[in-house]
């Protein structure tokens, strides 16, 4: 009893902190904006009887309009989107290292988006190249899942290493196709891998959202069965669950959210994997809990490190793939020597 | 006769191609306490997994309560059998009770939260097991008898008329493997059906009302334990010259394994010869 409390506690301050940040985000950067300005562009953009006869400069307006609040919530809905398909992931495999980059869907998506590039196809839209690159995870996950089937099962080993050698053979085709490229097309595909907030709009934001929103709440929604499919194969299947109709679904729903946030915002490393840990070293295993708060701590941790990236050595960038592999991997390092510890 | 909790005809079991059990047919009534027994590699785990429908059967057929098993869907099964497993591995740090609850799995609708009532059970069955004290602790941190224990606890709080129980006693000191089987028979007397595999001869014939004897490929001899532990049943099983002792006094059985003089001299010979 006394721990459900302390989780829904926790989980209302993980919000809490979640708008603080994205309050942070608005107003920090190159062009000074104040917090109430800011909230004023909200107020009256959406229409909302509030903060209406606070007069706003142009450049204010078009700052917090359509660069930041659009990059503040591109990076909400992919740390969100990173952080649950991680818990996610590590629940379906009963694997504390697995993350949504291995079973492919990280080299699918680059593979497509150097195909695009490649094909001249970037340059016709700026939704090109997610499309492409979603369509190349889709497959990446697919034939990761077909290789790892025997007889209807899913080993988590044989899956695991299957999404290794899909990463590699990818890759290979990505190096491959990179090696006949121009350089300004190389440039193009290093924006893209190293993953950014910078430049994303509102088209990014209607992009993710659709897709992350759903695929969150599904989980959510199957959040108690990860509890049981946690314990191993037999034993959900002891107590009556079909596994392979579970472990499938939410196997496709972590990896469409996790393919649908790469596209929009290129690789960001370590939100997947070191977020859910975090999240279960504070407020235990159980999945009702975990889900949530690791989708609001992949947010907030992404929008943060994104304000960092911003300000530390202003006014050139640091991008937030960067940022978040800064700051998660002594992290993920630290976890690795505990790991004998109980937590595993 | 009462209808046959289990029926069990012409079974064949195995791995893929290779079959390691034929013509297997019994049938279990309640309140029976069956051991199945045999040497390794007889496919004691291999025929409980079938019946229990976790591994395709190879050929026959298998009901429970007069309705086949490929009739019932994966939830009502679970409501009739529980099943606890040879190694259970439980990471993430989940706590006894997180483990006991997940027995409470089949009567939930996919959307449904646990009820104060499944708690309450829960709870019941933990302290039932001597393990309520352990309802908070990760089982990572907890003995293996007491982990047992807690999955028993988890098989008790899936309520159901029949128990399998795959090798509940290895690893543990003899205290808590004689406290098993007394769980058992306990819950024999509640009317469940208890089948399990077990290793431990001498605990199998004082606690077991009927014994299945696996070996030679088949289901070898069926009765009670004193009609299936006769040393030329057990030999044939086990390939080994086994020496079975009445005592006289509370009946109990004694099974130990006898050696040949040929094999003994051959041994002592080995032995000078690594020792000197």
């Amino acid at each position: 009893m006394l721990n459900k409390c302390y989780g829904k506690a926790a989980i209302i301050m993980l919000a809490c902190l979640l708008v603080l940040v994205g309050c942070l985000s608005l107003t920090i950067g190159q062009i000074d904006v104040p917090f109430q300005s800011a909230a004023a562009v909200l107020m009256q953009q959406l229409g909302l009887p509030f903060l209406q006869d606070v007069s706003l400069s142009k450049e204010q307006l078009a700052v917090i309009w359509y660069i930041r609040l659009p990059r503040m919530l591109v990076g909400m809905l992919v740390g969100g989107a990173l952080g649950i398909s991680g818990a996610v992931m590590q629940g379906i495999f009963s694997n504390p290292l697995a993350d949504p980059g291995l079973i492919g869907i990280s080299a699918g998506a680059a593979t497509g988006a150097v195909v695009a590039i490649a094909l001249g196809e970037a340059a016709s839209g700026m939704l090109a190249m997610p499309a492409f690159a979603l369509c190349g995870s889709i497959l990446a996950v697919c034939l990761t899942v077909f290789l790892a089937m025997r007889n209807g099962k899913i080993p988590v080993m044989t899956l695991l290493l299957a999404g290794v050698a899909v990463g590699m053979l990818l890759g290979a085709i990505t190096s491959g196709i990179l090696t006949f490229m121009n350089e300004q097309k190389l440039a193009q595909y290093l924006f893209w891998m190293v993953g950014g907030l910078d430049y994303r709009r509102w088209e990014h934001v209607y992009l993710a959202a659709g897709p992350v929103l759903v695929g969150i709440f599904i989980m959510l929604l199957l959040a108690r069965h990860l509890n049981i499919l946690v314990l191993g194969e037999t034993e959900a299947k002891a107590v009556g669950m079909p596994v392979l109709k579970f472990r499938m679904g939410l196997l496709f729903v972590a990896a469409l959210t996790t393919a649908t946030s790469v596209c929009v915002s290129g690789n960001i490393g370590f939100v997947g994997l070191v977020i859910p840990h975090m999240m279960r070293m504070l407020l235990g295993p159980d999945h009702r809990i975990l889900l949530p708060a690791s989708a609001l701590g992949g947010a907030l941790f992404l929008v943060f490190c994104d304000c960092l990236g911003r300000t530390i050595i202003a006014p050139a960038e640091v991008r937030v793939g960067i940022m978040t592999a800064i700051l998660g991997s002594p992290y993920f390092l630290y976890l690795l020597r505990r790991m004998h510890k109980s937590v595993f | 006769m009462a209808q046959a909790v289990i029926q069990v005809a012409q079974l064949k079991i195995g791995y893929g191609e290779r079959c390691v059990l034929k013509d297997a047919s019994f049938s279990i009534g309640a309140g029976e306490i069956v051991g199945i027994i045999g040497c390794n590699g007889a496919g004691k785990s291999t025929l409980l997994k079938t019946i229990r429908g976790l591994l395709p059967k190879q050929g026959g057929s298998v009901s429970y309560f007069g309705k086949p098993l490929e009739a019932y869907a994966d939830k009502e099964l679970a409501t009739k059998i529980a099943y606890l497993q040879q190694h259970v591995e439980v990471g993430f740090g989940y706590t006894g009770k997180d483990i006991v609850m997940a027995g409470r799995y089949p009567y939930m609708k996919w959307w449904e939260r646990e009820s104060e009532e499944d708690e309450r059970l829960a709870l019941a069955c933990m302290e039932y097991t001597g393990t309520a004290d352990l309802a908070e602790r990760p089982v990572t941190e907890v003995s293996g008898g007491q982990k047992q224990r807690i999955l028993i606890a988890k098989v008790l709080a899936q309520q159901t008329p029949i128990i399998f129980l795959d090798e509940p006693t290895t690893g543990l000191d003899m205290v808590y493997q004689e406290e098993i089987f007394r769980f058992a028979k306990a819950l024999a007397a509640q009317g469940k059906t208890v089948l399990m595999v077990v290793h431990e001869l001498n605990l199998a014939s004082k606690y077991c009302s009927r014994i299945l004897l696996l070996g030679e490929g088949t289901l070898l001899a069926d009765g009670a334990p004193l009609e299936v532990f006769t040393e030329e049943l057990l030999s044939r099983a086990y390939k080994a010259d086994i020496c079975v002792e009445r005592d006289e006094v509370n009946h109990n059985l004694h099974i130990t394994t006898r050696m040949s003089e040929e094999a003994q001299s051959r041994e002592a010979a080995l032995l000078k010869r690594i020792c000197s």
